[in-house]
Parts: structure tokens; C-alpha cells; sequence
């Protein structure tokens, strides 16, 4: 029989097969459903990242600024014009950002801008907050003292559409120069109050102009207004930047990035030069976020991407499982009319074609009912990430391009041709006299001569990679060398080339001996050598280098272990059915479901191991998942509390305390509560963004060999000034044990640093380190060598971390100075990974008439351990500002100083009588405290309120004794900081729970499908179990029984590969295993539940079939 | 009191027949399928029939003349839809379906024309299961298993697969099965059906030597005269009624 005949029989086995083609399209609809929902969120996630981040840009897409700091004038943008070429509108802009109150409530740093009202339409436009409307900001914005206020400071002001306006906002300006302010003269050097009136509110969230600008907005004259006032010229032609957009409607219509990045790159080329210090530097800065921002998202989105795609992969395994199940049900469904038609000359070409066929228009149908539920999907996906991202809804659109349709049909077609390989081959060659006789069971059978090859090659595949380690790759040792087995590489190579190997010695050996024996092999060793990487080399702490990929391990070990789990469960089913039917046996009222039950599995040994497989890899994935959270962020809280060293808050001022006779902030919070023990002020200083003067410099400026360039080498860090007592009582006293909090150091100055840090050294160990560098710090008389790191922003690769491996300095070169001397500076301590060990910055000190040079140059002689919680609780993950709040300085870090050098800059308002910033030695603006509290006491929080109410509540507390309502105090309880990073680690976990969790779905259809379809064949035996006594009960508990055996056969290995993972990651983290008895007790009722609903419908129905209507049943 | 004993108590207990009382007592029986339906079938129009305890009785009638489902409807796999089937003195009609269940369990042994084996079981398994159902001990069920088929010429086989079996060993199988619970009555639907023309004489000779004995009665449904002349009687089935009764002995040896 030819073609048309092969379509006409699989055409008619789907028309006249209804039920049980439904089953193979829900398979296979359900896999499609996964592939295209994860192509749609990941595409949707970008979007929603790209736009959360895009909207702010509103519709720039390049930044003109100084190119050497300061300020721009009108009079650049015909310079600037000339330059930039095809642009479709350019915009003048002037921005800062200082404090503001409206009401009781404070902002510190409140963003301020001054836009002109002549802006180009091409920037899009305001609309009002309550009706959407277009706004006509000129209307508003009449005089120096109207602005106008962004829904987004608006909600977190708690100011809502119904909010009466005007409102006021008061706000600081410093101002340089006599000036009259209303009615009021203000002196020289003075800090003024002022209130603005908010006119009107502009939604910040709409697309456009509005969409940049989160803050408050002025006209620019009025804005220029303000600033000119720090300006002794009082020169009021100042521009921030002039803005260029290149097209309109970015939001909706992307722009090309390409072509963006080649404007980009053409400008910087033709960017006119002026020489400052001999040396030339660029008239103009220019910037692009838009590029910046795309350029971080594809990095991001290519690693997220890849682990979505490979984890979707993993739980399409499981929808394979459940299609290829269907489909072999539906071959031995139709053995009968499969003999019969081989009987009367179809040939084996004809059946396989046919079936062939057949999962082809299975696919089709499969792939559109996918897509179908892949759009649901990512419908739900994306509705997850509004609350997971808070962006606004109209960030999170679920993305679905053109591609997709075909892909999910293709998908389905693959997914359907693929899984129906298998069975239409079984179909092909099923045995005519046994088919036409009815019989189901097939015997154990020895491997053909072909499957032996494909054993043999994969033997070789195998061997390739065993000798890879050592032979191939020269730089890896051999497998029986010791050192062979302290490397990721190297368990890659042993990892694969084991499974291969015993793969194909499986299968050869499956010719000459039982199956079950030969793959019993296999499965030790699929299984068990993963286990030994996780348990015993990571135990035991063999690997130490974790060169290589470790998520390609991961990955790698896990599909072993499951696979390998699988087999050996799956190859021994009947004496594990054996092992089961003999204990329930003994149970009086289960015995008729015990002697059947058990043995319908072990019969059906293939089906029942798909089954059970499905929830292995499902629930291998979740446990894993599962596990590997509990575990991190117990061991997170612990190390936490440990680390913490006592102190359980810390809290920022607005502004520096008051210097008051009487009292202090630290004097009045002890008063506040008994249970607080101990306060530590510490001085910060954060510069602003447009404050170029107060960067660090990373190279010299004053040395003309150094080729120093403000626009790349100035770093916008904050500043901390370190004194003895706050670290503890004697500085110069190293075996002073009163220390006030404890800390660790990751990078050790030189006299310290020989003993490298050792990740496997004791805490005691590496706190002894710290301790001794900290002697290194405090004492006046240690300088420490600054080596040769050059470090330039412009060529920073943020992929690599900047390629920085600061531990160690053994292979940089000292810096000479002209007499070949080593040049030594004082030490500085960061929590930034951008300042490696070693190496010199230039800090700005304004101080030349103590004999200081503008810029004090030190070397970096630790970082804080952020590993261990931090380690020190104002470094850098510590910050309550970060990449999300926008503030550059806050994602950066910081660089402490000890406090001698305090006195020679204005940072911390030390300097003169004139300093605007004049501050008393113990004026502090962040504040340390230890209670008497645990850790994670709500205790603590309570005390959090205690302050901020006692400083931030009106004409009462600290406000009442200083005088002053422009005082906000924030109180953070660093649980509090732990918690939202656990949270944010949480809501990771359950977005990729989302996917994994979609695999118990297809496990849970794979059940039902199983059960109606055990059912709908088994009539006739049930109607023998009625005819020879089976009460209805034990017909249902049998059927039910089946399916939950399997399932917690399942859950089972799920759970015992999970854990096992976990105890390596466990031994490698060297932290206690945490077993997350809450998911697997989840995961045992979701298979119970599922089981049992299941299981108990049909199962009911069969019980219900009358007895002799059953035995008349032909199936 | 044993185990076995109070699974008994909880069952419906035949009185003891002796060998001249009736052990099934059919009353104006009926079956209808699909009934109050356009499609509805009377299988069995008004059956009465009296079987003495001990007697082996042959069905026979052309097909569609209702001969299965009288048997289904003596051995309660069915509901009747009118008429009354007391075994013994029992209207199994009247009872629960658990209680039907056990009742059947204990007093009825099935033979099929196709054996209807648990395919999935060994032979020995097979056999064991009612008693199981019964509460057995899993250990004292498998021993009385083994006994009854090496009895019954199968103590080689004890272990195989059905399907590893012939279909006179089949049968074998399925007449240990039916006989492990020492049944009353055995019911057997074309018990010959699917074997060849010896072994079909071999299961007629075994079911004889067990009816004479056990004294356990016999009712078979076939199409074989030359099996139904091996029993007592012969009831003739037309169009779901009894058309006459043939009184044996028919063969010289019996």
C-alpha cells in the first residue's frame, strides 16, 4: 500500500479514535504550551526590563554635557547642532537634585529639573495624572517658585489623585551671593528654605517627556534661577545638557539599535577637543543610557535566557515522556488491527508511515491548541511579573512576535513526528500471530545486532571524553591522578564520558545478558557518579578549581541522575512491585487490590516508567530548586546574625546632627530605649551627580605622564570616615579585645596580605587577618605600595567584573616614581569591586593651605568581605539605595579613610569657618546601634519606629530640641535589609517555580490520561476482578493505587536526587543542609490530590461497570 | 474464632442442600437491555427452572437465545429485570452489592470460553486470588493454590504466565480458580469453546470427576452436543425462553 493509503488509515485512526487522540494532542499541545510560553515571557521579560528602564529616558537618546564638568550655555547648541546630524529634535536641560518636603513627609534627594516650555513635540508630551490628558506646562510653570511634581514622587508622598492643589513643597538651595528672596534679603554662604508651589501633577508613568522626569519640573528660566544663586557670577545661563532624540514614540517604536550605536560611535569621533593640563580632552561628554541599557539587558537576558531555555528544555523532557507514553498506548491499543492489517499485506513501511502520519496531524493540531495555551501562559507569566517587578502594567505586555505562530505549530510537528518515532516503530514490527491472538505482555527480549552499534559508538563518544582529561587536553590530569579530580573541567569530561560509556556498554552487554542486569550497570553508574561528585568530591572538598561551567555541570548531572535514578527504578520495577504486593498483602481488605495492583505496574513496565519518570524529572528540578533556597537562605540568616556583630540598625540622617550643647542624636537615642546598648556615628558623604569636583580620580591628575582624563577617569564614590573608636576602644592596641563590632576583610594590605585569603580558613583565622589590617589603617606611620593597576571606566567590561582578581599582587609591578623609589600612600578600605587591591586613587581634598594637594592620593588596602553578610553593615549590599533606586553612587560603593584625614576636607565640613558644610568631630550622619534584642527580634523593628517617629514627627522630639522640621531620620533594621533580599530571592525561585511547577501540570495530565485509558482497556479484567469477588472498593483502590504508587515512586526519586544535589552545594558552601519539608510535604499532597482525583473517577466508573457487560468487552 | 471464620459469618450462608433439593430455583425470570429504549433487546422472556444440587446441566440454543445471560444472571454478574433467582434459599437479588460480591465470591466458580485470566499473574497467583478476597492468609491461600493445580495436573506450571500456557492448561487454570473457594455451584460459558476436540474431552472428564466428587452442580452453557450429552440434562434455550428439557443418562459409560 503506498502513501495514500498511509494518510487514508491515519486519517481514519483520528477521526474514529476520538478519546484517545485527544489524549495525544493534549500531550502534545501541553509541551508546545511550555516551549512557546517560555519563548513569550522571556521576550516579555526583556521588554518589561527594557521599558522599566527606557521609560525613564522618555525619548533621548544621546546626552551632550561638559565634557570636563560644569556646565553647558545656550550658546552650545548651535555647536552641538552642528555635530549631530539626522537628529529629529534637540532639548536644552537643566537637573539636579536636593531636599524636599511636602507636608510631614521628606525626601532627601529629590530630583529637580528645568525644561523649557518651547520643547520639541518630538519629546512627547505631559498629561495630567488624574484625566491623561495633554497638559500645557506653560501654563503652570509662570514664576520661579511654580513646579511641577511627578505622580511617581507623588505616590510615594502618599498624595493621591484626589489631593487638593496647590500644594507646597519646601526645598534647601545654597546660595553664594546676597539675594533677594520674596521679601527677604538671604546672606552669603547661607542655606535658604523656599517654598514652591506644586501647581499641578503630570503622570510620570505616561510614555514620553513626562515619562524622564521623576521628580519635581520647573521652566529652565526659573530653574536657572535657583542654581545661579551657588554661582557668585549669579550667571543664569547655565544647561545641563542638551538632549538629542532621533525619533519619536520610542515606546512603541523601538529604535535600531545599530544604527544608534553608529550615530553614537560617529559623534564621539567628531567630538571637538580643548587642552586642559596639556593634555586634550573633549569640549563635550556624550551619553546614551538607551545604548547602556540595552547593552546591560542583552547581557543579562543571555544568561537568563539560556537558563530558562535549558530548564524549559529539561521539563519538555517530561512532556516527551508523557507524549511517547500516549503514543505507545495507542500502538498497543491497536496491535489487534495492526496484526490484521499486516495479515492481509500491509508491509512494515505502511504501518510505520501511518503512524507516522498519524503524530503528524497530531502535532499540527498539538502545536495550534499549544500556541493557543502558550499566549494563556504568557498571559499569566506576565501578569506575575507586574507584581513581582512593580514596573506598571503597561511595562509588562506579553510580547508575542510573528515567529512564535510558526514556531508553535513547528514545535508540535517536531514534537509529535519525534515522539511518534518510537512507537510507530514498535507498531511496524509487532508480531502478526501475537497481535491477532490479543497478547499484551511482551517478553524480555536480548538487544538487536543494530542496537548493539548504536551501544558500541556511544562506548566511543564516552572513551573520547574519559581521555579528554590528561590526553586530549593537555592541561587537565588524567582520571587516576589525584589532582584529577579538583576541577569543574574535569568532572565535565567524567560526567559525560561515564554516562556514555556505560550507556553503550549497557546496551552492548544487553545482547549477551538479561537486560535488566546489563542496564542495572548503567544506571549505577549514570547515577552514582554524579552523586559521588555531589557527596563525596564536594564533601570532602576536592574540587578547588571551579574553573569551568558550573552551570553545564549542574545541568549535565542532573540529567544523569534522573536518568540514571529512572533506569535503575524503572529496570527493577518487578521486584520492587514484589517487595510492595508482599507487604500489602498482609493488610486484611487490601489483599485482592495487592495481588493485582503491583503486578499490572511491573507488566507494563515501560508505561509505568514513563509515568513515574515524569514526576522524577518534575520533582528532581523542584526539590533542587526547593532545597537549594532553604538551604541558602537559612545559611544566609545565620551568617547574617553572625556576622551582624550586635548591631541590629543602622540609621541615616537627612542631615549631619545638630552640634548641641547639652545633648547629642546619640545621646537621645539611648534615651529613647533601655534595650538599646550601644550607638556608633559614623560620618558619609555622598557627592552629587553633576559634583565632579568631589569624585575619586584613578590616576594621577597632577602627573602629565598619566594621561589623566576627567570624562574616564573620575568615579562618583561615597566616602566614609573611619575613626579607631568606632571599630573599637585602643586603635593602636591590637590585642584589645573590646572591640565594638567584628568585620572581615576580603583584600589585606601588604604585611598582611602574604597569607592570601584562604576561603577554607576558619572565621577565627581570617578575623585575626582583619584585625591586624586594621592596625595597618590607624597608624599615621604605614604607607603601603601603590602597584601599576591602571584602571580606566571607559574600558571596564562589566561581563567580567572589570577582570580584576585583587586577592593577590604577585605579578604587578610597584609604581616607581622619577627617582625609581616605591611610591607608598596611606591606606583606604572599600566595598567596592570596582577598586581592586593595590591600587592608587586620587581623593579630592580642598585643602592646599594645610600643604595638602587638591587631591590626596592613597591606596587601596582592603575591601570588606561582602560574602559574609556584608561584613561590615554599611558596605555596599548593605546600601539602602542600589541599581534599582537610580542613584549611580549607591550601585559604585564606597572608600572609608581614617579619620586624620577628615580634617583636611570639606567632605565632612572640617576645612574652615567658611565651609558650608561645617561640621563638629562628632556632627554624624549614620548611626550604628546594637539592642539587647536576637537578630531578627521584631523587637528591633519596634525601636526602628521608636527613632524615625522621635526624629521625624513635627514640632516634637529631635525636631522639637533642634528646631528644625527639615530633619528625616531612616531606621533600617539589617534584618529588614535580609529580608528583602531573601524576598527578592523568593520571588526568583517562583518565577522559575512557574516553569517547573508546569511540569507537575503535565505529570498531573499524564496521570489522568493514564488512568481513563487504563480503565477504558482493562474492562474485561475488571470484569473478571467482579466476577471472582473483588468488591467494588478494591476495584476502585486498585486503579487508585496504581497511579499513586507510581507517582510517590516518583516523588520519590525527586525528592532523594533533590537533596542529594543539595548536600553537594551544601558541602560546598561548607553550610548546614536544610531540608524544605514544607515543599516536599506540598509536593506529596499534589500528588496525592492528583492521584487520587485521578485516579478515583475512572476508577469509580469501573467499578461501576456491570460484571457481565465488562466480560463482554473486546478492546 | 478464626480469621476465616468471621469472614464467613459476614456472608450470606446457604443452608446445606442434600442431594435432592434444588439448589437454584429460577422463578418467571427476565432480562431486558436497554430498557424503556427503542433499541431495547428482551434476552430472557419468563425463565423458570429448577436445578437439583449435585446434577450437571447443559445450556443449549442457537445464538442470541439468551443462554449467557441466563448464566450471567445465575451467577448475579448481572441484574434481572424481573423474576426471582434464589440459590439455595438465598434471593441474591435482595442483597447489597458487597454482600452480592462475597456471595458470589463464595459460592459461585466462573469458567470462561476464554478462560479470562489475569494475563498479568502467574497461574499459581491466578488461583490464590479469591481466596485472598476471602482474607486468607497470603501464605495458607498459595499452598492450597499449589495443591488444587498439581491436583489438576499443573504442578509444573505453578509459576508461568498465562500466556505461557496452552489452552487446555488455561482452562485448567481457570477451573482451579473457580474451584479453590469450594463453590457450590460452578457456572461454566462455553468452557470448551476455544480448545481442540481432546482437550475439550479432557476438561469435560475433570469437570465430571470433580461434580461427582465434590457433589458440586454444574451448569454449562455450549453449542457442542457432544459436550452438552457429558451432563445430566440438557435445558434448549429459544428466544430467551426454555423450549425443553432433555433428560440424560445420554452416554452408555455414564
Amino acid at each position: 500500500m503506498g502513501l495514500i493509503s498511509s494518510i487514508k488509515i491515519a486519517k481514519r485512526a483520528l477521526t474514529r479514535r476520538k478519546t484517545k487522540n485527544f489524549s495525544a494532542i493534549l500531550a502534545i499541545a501541553l509541551g508546545v504550551t511550555l516551549m512557546v510560553g517560555i519563548q513569550i515571557t522571556t521576550d516579555t521579560l526583556e521588554n518589561a526590563f527594557l521599558t522599566s528602564l527606557l521609560i525613564r529616558e522618555g525619548e533621548v537618546d544621546i546626552r551632550f554635557s561638559n565634557g570636563t564638568g560644569g556646565f553647558l550655555t545656550a550658546a552650545d547648541k548651535e555647536n552641538i547642532s552642528a555635530l549631530v546630524t539626522d537628529e529629529l529634535a534637540i532639548m536644552p536641560e537643566l537637573k539636579s537634585s536636593g531636599p524636599a518636603m511636602i507636608g510631614s513627609q521628606f525626601e532627601p534627594s529629590v530630583s529637580m529639573a528645568g525644561i523649557p516650555f518651547d520643547y520639541d513635540a518630538a519629546f512627547g508630551e505631559f498629561c495630567y495624572w488624574d484625566s491623561g490628558e495633554v497638559m500645557d506646562i506653560s501654563t503652570y510653570l509662570t514664576v520661579n517658585t511654580s513646579v511641577l511634581l511627578s505622580s511617581s514622587l507623588a505616590e510615594d508622598m502618599d498624595i493621591n489623585k484626589s489631593t487638593e492643589l496647590p500644594i507646597t513643597l519646601t526645598t534647601e538651595f545654597t546660595i553664594n551671593d546676597n539675594v533677594l528672596v520674596g521679601n527677604e534679603t538671604v546672606t552669603v554662604g547661607s542655606e535658604v528654605r523656599v517654598n514652591l508651589t506644586i501647581r499641578e501633577i503630570f503622570d510620570s508613568r505616561h510614555p514620553g517627556i513626562g515619562a524622564s522626569y521623576r521628580g519635581v519640573v520647573f521652566s529652565l528660566e526659573g530653574y536657572q534661577d535657583w542654581i545661579s544663586l551657588q554661582d557668585p557670577l549669579r550667571n543664569k545661563d547655565v544647561i545641563g545638557a542638551y538632549l538629542i532624540a532621533y525619533q519619536t514614540d520610542h515606546f512603541t517604536t523601538p529604535i535600531d539599535e545599530a544604527l544608534l550605536q553608529e550615530r553614537f560611535d560617529a559623534l564621539e569621533e567628531i567630538l571637538p577637543v580643548k587642552m586642559v593640563n596639556d593634555q586634550e580632552v573633549n569640549v563635550y561628554a556624550i551619553d546614551s543610557a538607551r545604548l547602556l541599557y540595552v547593552g546591560i539587558i542583552d547581557l543579562i537576558f543571555t544568561l537568563m535566557s539560556s537558563f530558562l531555555n535549558v530548564l524549559g528544555l529539561l521539563i519538555i523532557i517530561t512532556g516527551i515522556l508523557l507524549i511517547t507514553n500516549v503514543q505507545l498506548m495507542s500502538v498497543e491499543d491497536r496491535e489487534f488491527q495492526t496484526g490484521v492489517l499486516r495479515a492481509v499485506g500491509e508491509k512494515r513501511g505502511g504501518i510505520f508511515r501511518s503512524m507516522l502520519f498519524e503524530t503528524l496531524f497530531q502535532g499540527v493540531f498539538g502545536g495550534i491548541f499549544g500556541l493557543a495555551g502558550g499566549l494563556i501562559f504568557g498571559q499569566v507569566v506576565a501578569l506575575y511579573l507586574v507584581s513581582l517587578f512593580g514596573s506598571g502594567s503597561a511595562s509588562v505586555q506579553p510580547i508575542v512576535k510573528e515567529s512564535v505562530v510558526i514556531f508553535s505549530v513547528l514545535v508540535g510537528v517536531i514534537l509529535g513526528m519525534l515522539t511518534g518515532l518510537l512507537p510507530a516503530l514498535r507498531a511496524s514490527r509487532v508480531n502478526i500471530v501475537e497481535a491477532l491472538r490479543g497478547i499484551k505482555i511482551t517478553f524480555e527480549e536480548k538487544s538487536s545486532a543494530n542496537f548493539a552499534v548504536i551501544g558500541v559508538l556511544l562506548g566511543i563518544v564516552g572513551i573520547f571524553f574519559l581521555i579528554t582529561n590528561g590526553g586530549i587536553n593537555k592541561d587537565l590530569q588524567y582520571i587516576w591522578k589525584t589532582s584529577g579530580w579538583d576541577n569543574l573541567l574535569e568532572w565535565e569530561n567524567i560526567l559525560l564520558g561515564a554516562g556514555f560509556l556505560f550507556s553503550g556498554l549497557g546496551i552492548v552487554f544487553s545482547r549477551y545478558i538479561s537486560r535488566t542486569k546489563a542496564f542495572n550497570l548503567t544506571a549505577i553508574v549514570l547515577w552514582g557518579t554524579p552523586v559521588f561528585m555531589f557527596v563525596v568530591a564536594m564533601g570532602n572538598g576536592w574540587i578547588t578549581d571551579m574553573s569551568g561551567s558550573s552551570m553545564g555541570i549542574l545541568i549535565i548531572a542532573i540529567i544523569e541522575v534522573v536518568i540514571g535514578s529512572v533506569l535503575l527504578v524503572g529496570m527493577n520495577l518487578p521486584y520492587i512491585m514484589r517487595i510492595l504486593r508482599n507487604t500489602l498483602i498482609k493488610i486484611r481488605g487490601l489483599k485482592g487490590v495487592a495481588q493485582v495492583a503491583p503486578a499490572l505496574i511491573s507488566s507494563h513496565k515501560t508505561r509505568s516508567t514513563l509515568t513515574f519518570a515524569i514526576f522524577a524529572v518534575v520533582l528532581t528540578l523542584n526539590v533542587t530548586v526547593a532545597s537549594l533556597v532553604a538551604t541558602n537562605i537559612d545559611s544566609t540568616i545565620g551568617q547574617s546574625e553572625e556576622d551582624s556583630r550586635g548591631v541590629d540598625l543602622y540609621i541615616q540622617l537627612s542631615a549631619p546632627e545638630y552640634d548641641l550643647p547639652d545633648t547629642s542624636y546619640t545621646n537621645e537615642l539611648y534615651k529613647l530605649d533601655s534595650s538599646i546598648t550601644d550607638v556608633i556615628g559614623m560620618k558619609t558623604f555622598t557627592p552629587s551627580s553633576t559634583d565632579y569636583t568631589r569624585y575619586v580620580a584613578t590616576k594621577d591628575p597632577y602627573d602629565p605622564e598619566s594621561g589623566f582624563n576627567p570624562q574616564k577617569n573620575l568615579l562618583p564614590l561615597s566616602f566614609g570616615e573611619l575613626r579607631s573608636d568606632q571599630i573599637r576602644g585602643e586603635a593602636q592596641n591590637a590585642a584589645d579585645e573590646n572591640w565594638r563590632f567584628d568585620f572581615y576583610m576580603f583584600n589585606l594590605p601588604d604585611g598582611v596580605r602574604p597569607s592570601t585569603i584562604d576561603l577554607g580558613a576558619s572565621d577565627e583565622e581570617l578575623l585575626n587577618q582583619s584585625k591586624t589590617a586594621w592596625d595597618r589603617f590607624f597608624d599615621p606611620d604605614y604607607k603601603m605600595t601603590a602597584y601599576n593597576i591602571t584602571f580606566d571606566l571607559e574600558n571596564f567590561d562589566i561581563s567580567s567584573m572589570g577582570g580584576f582578581s585583587a586577592a593577590t599582587l604577585d605579578d604587578v609591578d610597584p609604581i616607581l616614581d622619577i627617582n625609581g623609589s616605591v611610591v607608598q600612600y596611606p591606606i583606604v578600605f572599600t566595598d567596592s569591586f570596582l577598586l581592586p587591591l593595590g591600587m592608587p586613587i586620587w581623593i579630592a581634598f580642598n585643602t592646599s593651605q594645610f600643604g595638602f594637594p587638591v587631591y590626596q592620593p592613597f591606596t587601596i588596602g582592603g575591601s570588606f568581605d561582602s560574602e559574609r553578610a556584608g561584613g561590615w553593615p554599611l558596605s555596599r549590599n548593605m546600601q539602602t539605595e542600589g541599581f534599582s533606586s537610580g542613584s549611580f553612587s549607591g550601585t559604585m560603593g564606597s572608600v572609608y579613610f581614617p579619620e586624620r584625614f577628615s580634617n583636611y576636607t570639606d567632605f565632612f565640613g572640617m576645612v574652615d569657618e567658611l565651609s558650608p558644610d561645617k561640621r563638629e568631630a562628632d556632627q554624624f550622619d549614620t548611626f550604628l546601634v546594637k539592642t539587647s534584642y536576637p537578630f531578627d527580634h521584631p523587637g528591633i523593628d519596634t525601636i526602628a519606629q521608636l527613632i524615625e517617629d522621635f526624629t521625624n514627627t513635627r514640632k516634637s522630639g529631635y525636631r522639637e530640641i533642634i528646631d528644625d522640621e527639615f530633619m528625616v531620620a531612616t531606621a533600617t533594621s539589617l534584618y529588614s535589609k535580609l529580608e528583602a533580599s531573601l524576598e527578592m530571592m523568593e520571588q526568583m525561585t517562583s518565577f522559575l517555580q512557574i516553569y517547573v511547577n508546569f511540569g507537575l501540570i503535565i505529570g498531573a495530565v499524564g496521570m489522568a490520561v493514564i488512568s481513563v485509558r487504563n480503565v477504558a482497556e482493562r474492562k474485561r479484567e475488571i470484569g473478571m476482578m467482579r466476577a471472582i469477588g473483588f468488591p467494588r472498593y478494591q476495584v476502585m483502590t486498585a486503579a487508585l493505587l496504581e497511579l499513586m504508587v507510581l507517582g510517590f515512586i516518583g516523588l520519590f526519586i525527586g525528592v532523594v536526587n533533590g537533596l542529594l544535589v543539595n548536600v553537594g552545594f551544601s558541602n560546598m558552601m561548607d553550610v548546614p543542609v536544610v531540608i524544605p519539608w514544607g515543599t516536599i510535604g506540598a509536593y506529596l499532597s499534589f500528588i496525592t490530590f492528583i492521584g487520587l482525583l485521578a485516579g478515583a473517577i475512572p476508577g469509580w466508573v469501573a467499578s461501576r461497570i456491570p460484571a457481565a457487560e465488562a466480560l463482554r468487552y473486546v478492546g | 474464632m478464626s480469621q476465616n471464620e468471621a469472614i464467613k459469618m459476614e456472608t450470606p450462608q446457604m443452608s446445606q442442600p442434600n442431594e435432592s433439593e434444588n439448589i437454584l430455583l429460577i422463578k418467571g425470570l427476565h432480562k431486558r437491555y436497554n430498557e424503556g429504549k427503542s433499541n431495547e433487546v428482551h434476552a430472557l422472556r419468563g425463565i423458570d427452572l429448577e436445578v437439583k444440587k449435585g446434577a450437571m446441566m447443559a445450556i443449549m440454543g442457537p445464538s442470541g437465545c439468551g443462554k449467557t445471560t441466563l448464566l450471567n444472571m445465575i451467577g448475579h454478574l448481572d441484574q434481572n429485570s424481573g423474576g426471582e433467582i434464589h440459590i439455595s434459599t438465598i434471593d441474591a437479588n435482595k442483597l447489597s452489592d458487597g454482600k452480592m460480591t462475597a456471595f458470589r465470591r463464595d459460592n459461585i466458580g466462573f469458567i470462561f470460553q476464554l478462560f479470562n485470566l489475569f494475563p498479568f499473574l502467574s497461574a499459581v497467583e491466578n488461583v490464590e486470588t479469591p481466596l485472598l478476597l476471602k482474607g486468607y492468609n497470603s501464605g495458607v491461600a498459595r499452598e492450597q493454590a499449589k495443591m488444587l493445580l498439581r491436583d489438576l495436573g499443573m504442578g509444573d506450571r505453578l509459576y508461568h504466565n498465562p500466556l505461557e500456557l496452552s489452552g487446555g492448561q488455561q482452562q485448567r487454570v481457570a477451573v482451579a480458580r473457580a474451584l479453590i473457594t469450594d463453590p457450590a455451584i460452578i457456572l461454566g460459558d462455553e468452557p470448551t469453546g476455544d480448545l481442540d476436540s481432546t482437550t475439550s474431552a479432557e476438561v469435560m472428564t475433570l469437570f465430571r470427576r470433580i461434580n461427582k466428587l465434590n457433589n458440586q452442580t454444574f451448569v454449562l452453557v455450549t453449542h457442542n452436543r457432544w459436550i452438552a450429552e457429558k451432563c445430566d440434562y440438557i435445558v434448549h434455550m429459544i428466544d430467551g425462553k426454555i423450549s425443553n428439557v432433555e433428560m440424560g443418562p445420554f452416554e452408555e459409560d455414564k
